[in-house]
């Protein structure tokens, strides 16, 4: 038998390997984690996994989301533990095939040398790393396996279990008539109000930065500083006053702006359209400024020469606006811009704040303006189906996800270092 | 490829008999853990509605002295209590009992978070009929009421010296010169809370009552007298006397502000609003509803707070006594001054501690006029759609009946697809 196989068939025991290896103080890090980590994980890992799988047996000694939360942090812990043993195993097969061709294995100072320079940038970023997989991986997880389960008022611990239940929640979206009708709604709607918004508010921001830029404009510090304001006042207050204003009878826009052109009161917050318009208005008012700020920024960078050159070969204004100006500020913001989309199709904020997702709508679970988040917002909070809104959830998320990578592995910004 | 399958294989391997294993021998041990019933506690802790904890100081000191018991209260947000208790339960960081709105009982109850509580009949004939049953679910009484509220009827005294009799006067006045209001009533009928009083004046119910438990089977939203008296409702958008700007979500708030301005002369609101209306300078009246065209009565839903026992508190007798010590007449006599919610306690009517205060007064028979929400879960399920009703209605989208039909057409496919399967 070649040493590299005696090697890794040893290392199952964690470190043996290495004390096949002569590597005797490696073989004794590895063992000792290895009984740490039996010690300190085995009733955990037990319990964990066995409550991941059953969700429990018994009312009341189990409580199903709590076993549910082990059940996760135990299979990450294996994750972690199965890792660290493929390593063991790793390390010691590839130190028995360098004994088994004859090269000199490092000694432990050279080992320590090696640990320093080439594993200094993991040992830098694995207690960060570490933390990510709690913190950011963890709740995803959760949320993802709630979809999979019946967790809602009448299977809630501690009065009863929840059970996993495959596919169903995701199968009712679209089966029962009462869901799917509102789910291709309220996404048709959300994909409009995303489009529309963002675009809106993305071509007015940049549109303002580029007149601003003219040299013949004067007072630009004083128009700049109002333009911003928007961004300055918290959208939450903004948003609340909207509604105010927005008002059918009572509202500023309807009784002091409309009404002395001769026009008729509009139903801003009854009628389902006039909502969404005056949402979309809303939107673009509160989201320009930040586009418009970005954008002045990067025109400060393109060269003047650019346009000193345009100007020489003839180009109208406009040409080089098409040609120079709006090219390098997509190419510069594109990521910007794609958070900006992903960020309004879950605009939560000021869907729920400005009518609560409303007007009504006959014959349908959400109101006239409800976004997906703003429903399965009511739909955790009303109806207590928690499960069904984490499968909407997840629904939501693969729509982002796939959209946003997508968006960036099309742009420009994200293949190449730079442009000019 | 085979390494890598490899790896979740031993994976799958390892997580399969490790999860044969579980938690064997604990089972037995949670059985004889409970201590008996007689075992005095060391200390119970409560939690009181925030602001309101003043009202039960004076009670829990004379329950200390004569049991000998601690009592903790802390004062959290009546609604966030749910919320906290259904990860302080588990942890054994929970109270032992909490304070709850009734329509929240039979959810609560359902997901085992609140305990069933037995008091003598003596106990609860101290308090109305309507708040006791408010706070039972299934059959079983879980906690016993701490207060009662309902919309009333609230008029601006400057401009209205005398609250009408029926809302003929109410309709008459709002369409005469309006005491120099720009409104003469105004109220929020396009939330089902306020308007259920109307549709119920004139025959509707929401679930059928079956001797006491809700039939969840049995919608009665889209009957005749919901129907009339959603016409009625309606017809006051029609004629103009409820501007368009008062409908839908941010109502609410508008009718306030508009009151506090003193621009409508009386509004249909809860005691919730008095202190606002106060605030502003309003010199205001209350008084009960007024009657129906009908000749009936408004009946406003009742919301009743209660004390509930948390099923997680290892003392739920001792906790039941507290509630049962706190809610007695003599303490919610104390309580009543001190924060100034009415207890539904029968004798207390007739107190002229309430009898003389006006406010108090109309709260109180009011309550004895309406009925309390319902309690059972499937009453999440009816909000949204009887307000979607209300509101297509006012604003001319759809004819009453059509929209009431609708909105239990909906009411009903939800509760199947929420509350169906038990």
């Amino acid at each position: 038998m070649t040493h590299r196989k005696t090697a890794a068939l040893l290392s199952i025991i964690p470190g043996m390997g290495q004390f096949y290896n002569k590597q005797f103080v490696k073989g004794f890090a590895f063992l000792f984690l290895a009984i740490c980590y039996f010690i300190a994980f085995l009733d955990f890992l037990n319990i964990g996994l066995w409550g991941i799988v059953t969700l429990g047996t018994e009312v009341p000694r189990d409580h199903s989301i709590f076993l549910l939360v082990n059940g996760v942090i135990s299979i990450l812990v294996v994750g972690i533990g199965l890792g660290f043993y493929y390593f063991n195993i790793y390390d010691a097969f590839q130190n028995g095939k360098k004994r088994d061709n004859g090269v000199k294995l490092n000694t432990l100072k050279e080992q320590y040398h090696n640990v320093v320079d080439k594993g200094f940038p993991y040992l830098m970023v694995g207690p960060g790393f570490l933390l990510l997989i709690f913190v950011v991986i963890f709740p995803i997880i959760f949320m993802l396996l709630l979809a999979f389960t019946n967790y809602n008022l009448y299977n809630s611990p501690p009065a009863k279990l929840v059970d996993w239940v495959g596919f169903k929640n995701f199968i009712e979206i679209f089966s029962l008539d009462i869901w799917r009708e509102t789910f291709i709604s309220v996404f048709a709607w959300t994909i409009i109000w995303t489009f529309t918004a963002t675009t809106l508010q993305v071509s007015v921001g940049i549109f303002l930065a580029v007149v601003l830029n003219q040299k013949e404009i004067k007072f630009k510090g004083i128009i700049r500083t109002l333009l911003i304001l928007p961004w300055a006042v918290p959208a939450f207050v903004s948003i609340l006053i909207f509604s105010g204003l927005f008002n059918d009878t009572f509202g500023a826009i309807n009784q002091s702006i409309l009404a002395p052109f001769g026009i008729d009161s509009i139903p801003w917050m009854t009628d389902p359209f006039y909502t969404k318009v005056a949402l979309i208005f809303i939107q673009s008012w509160l989201g320009f400024p930040f586009i418009m700020a970005m954008t002045t920024g990067v025109l400060q960078s393109i060269p003047g020469e650019l346009y000193e050159a345009a100007t020489v070969d003839g180009a109208s204004n406009w040409d080089k606006f098409r040609k120079i100006t709006l090219p390098m500020v997509l190419f510069t913001t594109a990521p910007i811009l794609i958070t900006q989309y992903t960020f309004n199709f879950n605009n939560f904020n000021v869907i729920y704040l400005f009518n609560n997702g409303g007007p009504a709508v006959a014959d349908q679970n959400a109101g006239g303006t409800d976004i997906l988040i703003s429903w399965i917002y009511n739909l955790t909070m009303t109806s207590a189906q928690y499960s069904k809104a984490a499968a909407v959830t997840v629904l939501l998320s693969l729509i982002i996800v796939s959209l946003a990578l997508w968006q960036f592995r099309k742009t420009k910004s994200f293949k190449d270092e730079g442009m000019i | 490829m085979k390494k890598l399958l490899s790896l979740p294989l031993t994976f799958a391997l390892a997580a399969s008999a490790l999860a044969a294993c579980g938690p064997q021998e604990d089972s037995s041990s949670t059985g004889g853990k409970k201590e008996s019933a007689a075992d005095k506690p060391e200390k119970l802790v409560m939690w009181e509605d925030q602001e309101k904890g003043a009202g039960t100081k004076d009670a829990i000191k004379k329950f200390e002295d004569k049991y000998g018991i601690k009592v903790e209260l802390k004062e959290i947000p009546m609604l966030d209590q749910q919320e906290k208790l259904r990860l302080d339960g588990p942890a054994k960081k929970g109270p032992d009992v909490i304070t709850t709105p009734h329509d929240r009982i039979g959810p609560l109850a359902i997901e085992g978070l609140i305990a069933p509580i037995k008091v003598s009949d003596d106990v609860t004939k101290l308090y109305t009929e309507s708040s006791i049953n408010a706070l039972t679910y299934d059959g079983k009484l879980y906690g016993l009421p701490k207060s009662t509220e309902t919309p009333v009827f609230i008029y601006n005294k400057k401009l209205m010296p005398e609250a009408p009799e029926s809302f003929d006067d109410v309709l008459a006045f709002s369409k005469g010169d309006k005491g120099g209001a720009q409104y003469g009533f105004l109220a929020n009928w396009t939330d089902f809370y306020f308007a259920n009083g109307v549709l119920s004046g004139y025959g509707s119910y929401v679930f059928k009552d079956d001797n006491g438990t809700l039939d969840a089977k049995d919608l009665g939203l889209s009957n005749e007298g919901a129907v009339e008296g959603l016409e009625y409702i309606t017809s006051w958008y029609k004629d103009g006397l409820f501007p368009k700007g008062i409908i839908g979500e941010k109502a609410g708030p508008t009718i306030d502000g508009l009151f506090q301005e003193g621009k409508v002369a009386s509004v249909m609101n809860g005691p919730w609003s008095f202190q606002g209306y106060k605030d502003a300078g309003i010199d205001i009246g209350v008084s009960p509803m007024p009657k129906l065209p009908n000749g009936e009565d408004v009946k406003t839903f009742i919301g009743v707070k209660g004390y509930n026992v948390s099923q997680f508190s290892p003392n739920q007798e001792w906790a039941a006594k507290l509630v049962e010590f706190i809610t007695n007449e003599e303490n919610a006599k104390t309580r009543f001054e001190k924060t100034a919610e009415i207890p539904p306690i029968v004798s207390l009517m007739e107190d002229p501690i309430i009898a003389d205060n006006e406010a108090a007064k109309a709260v109180a028979v009011q309550s004895e006029r309406g009925v309390p929400m319902p309690n059972i879960p499937e009453m999440a399920e009816v909000w949204a759609p009887a307000a979607n009703a209300l509101q297509l209605s006012a604003t001319g989208k759809s004819e009453p009946k059509a929209a009431l039909e609708s909105a239990v057409k909906t009411i009903g496919q939800n509760i199947e697809a929420n509350h169906g399967k038990k």
